[in-house]
Parts: C-alpha cells; structure tokens; sequence
C-alpha cells in the first residue's frame, strides 16, 4: 500500500491510523531480529499518536496526506524526549529536549512516528553495518547490506514496516540504500529540506530527504518536509514527451556491474518510448568533484567530532580510521577544495542548458555481501566504500537534487537502481519525470518479503 | 614525501602510529589524485560561500 492508497482508506473509513500503526509495529516486530533496521521502536506513543490522529479527522481536521501515516526517522534526526543515538556510543543516552525541524515538519502534517531506524555509525559510512547496534540486513537477501548510511531506513520501507522514513545524503547515503534496497529516494537541493536539529556530518554537503516506496509518496513526503514546498504531486498520466534526458558519455557509465548498465540502458530506452528526448552529454571530470567531495567530508567530519577525539575507543574502525585522516589534511588544502568547488559548480551548471535532467546509475553493483570490504567490478577489485560511492559524491559537492528509483533487479534477485539528476531546486522536474518512469518500467512500490 | 607519522605524533590528541600506519596509504593516494587539481586554480578564485552558488 502506497501513502496515497492508505489516505484514501482512511479518509473512506475503511482503515484507521490505530490500525496502519499497529500493523506497522507488528511488522516491525517480526522484522526486526532478521532486518535490526530500528534501534528504537515507540509502540505505546506511536498508538497514543494515531489515536489522536483518528481523533482528529473525525472531527473534520485533515493535516493532508500524510495524517495517520506511520514513518520513521533515521535515528540522527533529533526527537524530543526520544533517545537519538546517531549510531554512535557517543550519543547512546542522548535524549533531545527539541525535534529537529524535519521532525517537527512531519508532526504538523500528521505523521505517525513508530521508531527510529539504524544506520551507519555517525553517518559515516555506506554499510550500516553497525558496531554499537548491530548490522542492518538487506530485506532482499539478509546476507547483504542494505547500503548506508540511512539502510535500516532503506531496509525499512523496502520491507514495508512504515510508508516512509527519514534519510540523509552527504555521499550518497539517501541513493545508496534505496539503490540497494529498491526504494525511492530524494536527495533535494542542499539546504531544501532544514538540517537544523539532525546530527551533522559535513557543514556543507549534508542533505535530508525521504525514502519511499514508490515517487509519488517521496514527493508527498518531500513537501512536508521542504523549506520551501511547491505541492507539486505527479499525476496519474504524467506527460514527458519532449523532456530532454541528459546520457553521459564520460565516466558514469564506465566501470558497472554488467546487469546495472544494462538496466539503466534500458530505462534510457524506456525514457525515449514515452516521449522523453535523449541528448548525450559530456560531463565535467567527476573523478577531481569526487576528490574535492573527499577533503571536504573529511575535514568537516572531524570538526564536527572534535570534542570527541579523546574517546578513540568509543569509534568502530572505520570511522575512527576516517576521522585520523581528517586530521591529517591541511587547512590550505580545505580552502582549495571549496575553491575547486566552486570551478565545478559553475562548469556543471552549463548542462542544464542542454537537459532537463540527467540519467546515471546509482551504484555500480547491486547490494554487496556484509563484512566485504573488496568487491569485483568488471574484472576490477575495488574499495567497496569508494566504489559505491563513486557516481554519488560528487552530487553532494554540487548541491543539486537527485532522485534515485529501481529500474531493475539482478538474475539474483536484487535491486538495481537508476539515479536521476536535475538543476538546483528543480525537484518537481526531478519528481515528474522519475513518476513518469516508474509507471513506465513496472518497478515501483514492490516489496521484499522478510522470511 | 609527507612524514604522516610526524603529523599525527604533532597532534592534540596524538594518532598513535599504529593508527597512522593504517590510514598512509589512503592519505597518499587522496594527495595524489588532489595535488594535481590544485593547478587549475586561477588566482584569486573565491571560495564556495553556500547555496547561493549551486545555480
């Protein structure tokens, strides 16, 4: 069921939002010791909430579409009087006296929160493979990530435990997983969803958006959750024809697992039969935004945790080994980085002259096994952690929207994800076109049966 | 040639060696692909200062 089909049962009183709560917390229930995709469920206020949110619509008030929705949170985004752990034994008792913006958003429209879902440790990492709150298991195959940082969030919604959660995105961290787990997800613009009140990462590249089942509930999703929201909601007949599809002929589609190139090709095909029209496009050197992306994050993690630094024990080696590196990169090379970024921003912008939006994979390979840390990709041996996060990063250093979606599944069985770009503040095209595919390819909201 | 083991003992708190030693090849080959980027700079380029850029 979508966020829009439960809002017609509600608002036709064929379903209540007790029931859809309680519904989701039995699922996550019987989730969780295969997924561990929550650190923290809150059953009785969940219900206490839906109550008053029956309450409320059988007196007439109606909040709009996501009254009575059961959601998550990723647990770096603050909420008042509920333990926010940031995934991290820093934050393992750290209750917030205020919700973060995002949350107290999705409060006024009436969403029912039921927990807060695992991620990576910080939100430093793609794995979710946790060492303070356990692994986050991929609800296709519980053998493999769910991507991260935001994959009990991704694990989630694919198992469709809540309509809808929370992410964040500073490399990829919204993308990865919905391409691991076959969601939606919307990265905005940066600064289109407030930060304020969410555990930070990097100053300047961290992004907070919703994952979803299917595009038109991330664009329900996203206007409740927006700065500055335009209400646009794709319709049922979407109409694309003449939308210009921008297809790289550098980089991203240059080293790919051999089922995702060829599910994404597809999708561009399937983009031209519905109308679209496809320009192939030359993009600036991805591999420098990416590096540039790299000091960044680097430095600004650090700063972020630097009253922490003492406590070198309470880190799981990945991240501390990435907060020694910060330290390490000189304060010259950090303002030449935000140089270099601005170069880059400005050499981007000049496609979209050219393009309506962009088509790019989102991963290179489906979803990898837990405790990996290698993977093969062509014949290649590569970083995990670099190799996903390569056609991703770069789009958190130029700040533009991205929207990622299933557009396949492997022989295996797992998802395969299409990652599509627009100009700044352009997430209604962003929206509109992805809507548009996703009725056309036959992906959206399909879920993974957690055995 | 960067002495990564002088810098991380130089600072407060100190990255113990061991820990540094994990971390130099990453360090090395992040310098690598950076340095040469740091070429086109024009003089006098200004900083990334927020969103307002990203149009």
């Amino acid at each position: 069921m979508t966020i829009q089909e439960a809002g017609a049962a509600l608002r036709a009183k064929k379903v209540s939002a007790l029931e859809l709560t309680d519904e989701s917390l039995k699922r996550i229930a019987h989730a969780q010791p295969k997924l561990n995709a929550f650190i923290t469920v809150i059953e009785d206020s969940a219900r206490a909430r839906a109550v008053a949110m029956d309450a409320e619509l059988s007196r007439g008030v109606d909040r709009g579409p996501l009254h009575g929705i059961p959601i998550a949170h990723k647990d770096l985004v603050m909420t008042r009087g509920i333990r926010t752990t940031a995934g991290s034994k820093l934050f393992s008792d750290f209750v917030p006296g205020e919700d973060a913006v995002v949350a107290a958003k999705l409060n006024d429209a009436g969403a029912v929160l039921v927990g807060k879902t695992n991620l990576h440790e910080l939100a430093y990492g793609i794995t979710s493979n946790n060492p303070h709150f356990g692994a986050v298991r991929n609800p296709w195959d519980t053998e493999r990530i769910p991507g991260g940082s935001s994959g009990g969030s991704g694990a989630a919604v694919a198992a469709d435990l809540v309509f809808m959660a929370t992410g964040t995105d500073t490399g990829g961290s919204i993308r990865i997983p919905s391409s691991f787990c076959g969601t939606v997800g919307l990265k905005p613009t940066y600064e289109g969803v407030s930060r304020r009140g969410v555990i930070p990462l990097s100053l300047t590249m961290d992004h907070v958006g919703p994952m979803t089942r299917t595009v038109r509930d991330a664009a329900i999703s996203y206007n409740a959750m927006a700065v500055h929201p335009s209400g646009f909601v794709p319709r049922a007949d979407t109409e694309v024809r003449g939308f210009r599809v921008g297809l790289p002929r550098n980089f991203y589609f240059d080293a790919l697992d051999v089922e995702v190139a060829a599910a994404v090709r597809a999708a561009v095909q399937t983009a031209a039969a519905i109308g679209a029209r496809v320009v192939d496009v030359d993009v600036p050197d991805i591999d420098a935004i990416n590096t540039v992306g790299r000091i960044l994050l680097l430095v600004e993690a650090v700063s972020n945790l630097r009253p922490h630094l003492d406590r070198r024990g309470d880190f799981g080696a990945d991240v501390l080994a990435l907060m020694d590196q910060g330290r390490m990169v000189s304060a010259i090379d950090y303002a030449d980085a935000q140089r270099l970024r601005r170069i880059y921003i400005r050499e981007f912008s000049k496609l979209w002259s050219q393009v309506d939006c962009i088509f790019i994979p989102s991963t290179p390979t489906p979803a990898p096994k837990i405790g990996e840390t290698t993977m093969q990709i062509g014949g290649v041996t590569g970083d995990v952690r670099l190799a996903t996060t390569r056609l991703m990063r770069g789009i958190n250093v130029l700040g533009i929207p991205a929207l990622a979606l299933p557009c396949g599944f492997s022989k295996s069985g797992l998802p395969i994800g299409l990652q599509i770009l627009a100009a700044p503040r352009q997430e209604d095209k962003l929206l509109k076109i992805g809507a548009a595919m996703e009725d056309a390819m036959g992906f959206a909201g399909r879920t993974a049966t957690v055995k | 040639m960067t002495d990564w083991k002088k810098i991380g003992a130089g600072l407060e708190p100190p990255i113990p060696e061991g820990d540094v030693d994990k971390i130099v090849g990453t360090l090395e080959g992040l310098e690598k692909s950076f340095r040469p980027l740091l070429r086109s700079i024009p003089p006098g380029a200004d900083l990334w200062t927020g969103p307002e850029e990203a149009e």
